[in-house]
């Protein structure tokens, strides 16, 4: 496969103009389109489906399925726009698919949580210990709130996506949003009150 | 006695999108100590959201490769499916031919047909005069007589 690089980023060709050439049977050009967004779709999907090799199944299916339907892309928003709303329903789709799958699994809420330790410029051990405890208390906030809500509370967290953003890709309203994200919060808050209960301190997970 | 935000409302703050959340937002601007603590909860936050994404550029290029032969895979479908589709289009197209030419034409509309009659009276026909008139049969039977003669005539 051909190498798709500019020295000049002006010298790109626009994503109108690459579409054009893709649907007069220019693969190349696709390839193009593929190399500009495929790092931003890989980061979505990962932000909503925790997982590298669901987030590259989605990626991939991503960019497959956007272009058997490129032909009814009419432009009204960007490629970008679009690509990433395909990658979301992908990802919320992989999302109730391991939801199923997951009844059938006993899950032990102690084990099988990856713990990497956040960066943190001080490195306090106590400090890094409650950084730690914050990042379970949104892992165990996350595993109960719905599709939707998750979906949500993911972009806004990992993708620090606005809500209007995220109304937008979800086809929602901004106040439908920020009730979802108000639930989420609200079970974030609760895990990490469930956490200061045991001993903790939130004040110091936060600092 | 001066308030300060609980860690809790922060949060929200940050997740609820700072500029909307006014009053919390100009509670900041006028206190350096709810700032701070805000700003250190924002890059806490950002810290533990930050995943990897700098993988390298050979996990982009296999994943980029993968998508294009998918891509490919979609754009020339394979001869199984092609010859599939020519089959079906040849057998639609005999399945269409077949019901046509079953198909009865449609009857044109029936024209009421008038008795059509036809002057058989000559004038100029002597036959028909009022003298000879009672003489043609006997004429016409002569004429088949002599005929018939004139054929035994010619066996003999």
């Amino acid at each position: 496969m051909a190498a798709f690089r500019w020295n000049d980023p002006s010298d790109a060709p626009a994503d109108r103009e690459l579409i054009d050439r893709t649907l007069s049977g220019d693969g190349n050009a696709y390839g193009v389109l593929v190399e500009r967004y495929q790092r931003r779709i890989y980061r979505v999907a990962y932000a909503i489906v925790r997982d590298e090799a669901e987030a590259d199944v989605v990626t991939q299916d991503t960019f497959v399925q956007a272009y058997t339907h490129l032909a009814r892309f009419q432009g009204r928003s960007e490629l970008e726009t679009w690509l990433t709303r395909i990658a979301i329903n992908r990802s919320r789709d992989a999302l109730r698919r391991k939801k199923f799958v997951s009844l059938f699994i006993v899950y032990n809420d102690e084990e099988g949580e990856v713990m990497i330790e956040p960066v943190d410029d001080r490195p306090d051990p106590e400090r890094q210990i409650m950084s730690l405890q914050l990042r379970v208390a949104i892992q165990r906030a996350e595993r109960q709130l719905s599709s939707q809500q998750k979906v949500i509370f993911r972009l806004r967290h990992y993708e620090n996506l606005s809500l209007e953003e995220i109304a937008d890709h979800l086809g929602l309203r901004a106040g439908t949003v920020r009730a979802h994200l108000f639930r989420a919060i609200h079970k974030v808050r609760r895990e990490l009150a469930a956490w200061r209960s045991q001993g903790g301190s939130n004040e110091a997970a936060l600092q | 006695m001066k308030q300060h935000y609980s860690e809790a409302d922060l949060l929200d703050t940050y997740y609820t999108q700072p500029g909307e959340s006014m009053p919390v937002m100009m509670h900041l601007a006028e206190c350096s100590e709810c700032a701070s603590r805000y700003e250190r909860l924002e890059r806490k936050v950002r810290g533990l959201a930050a995943c990897e994404h700098d993988k390298p550029e050979t996990f982009w290029a296999r994943q980029r490769l993968s998508i294009m032969r998918k891509v490919e895979d979609v754009r020339k479908p394979s001869i199984f499916v092609r010859s599939a589709r020519y089959v079906a289009a040849a057998a639609l197209v005999l399945i269409l031919g077949g019901v046509v030419t079953r198909r009865e034409p449609a009857k044109a509309p029936q024209v009421e047909q008038q008795p059509i009659t036809i002057e058989t009276h000559d004038s100029t026909d002597p036959w028909q005069s009022e003298e000879l008139k009672d003489l043609q049969p006997v004429v016409a039977w002569e004429s088949w007589v002599d005929d018939e003669t004139k054929k035994n005539g010619d066996r003999s």
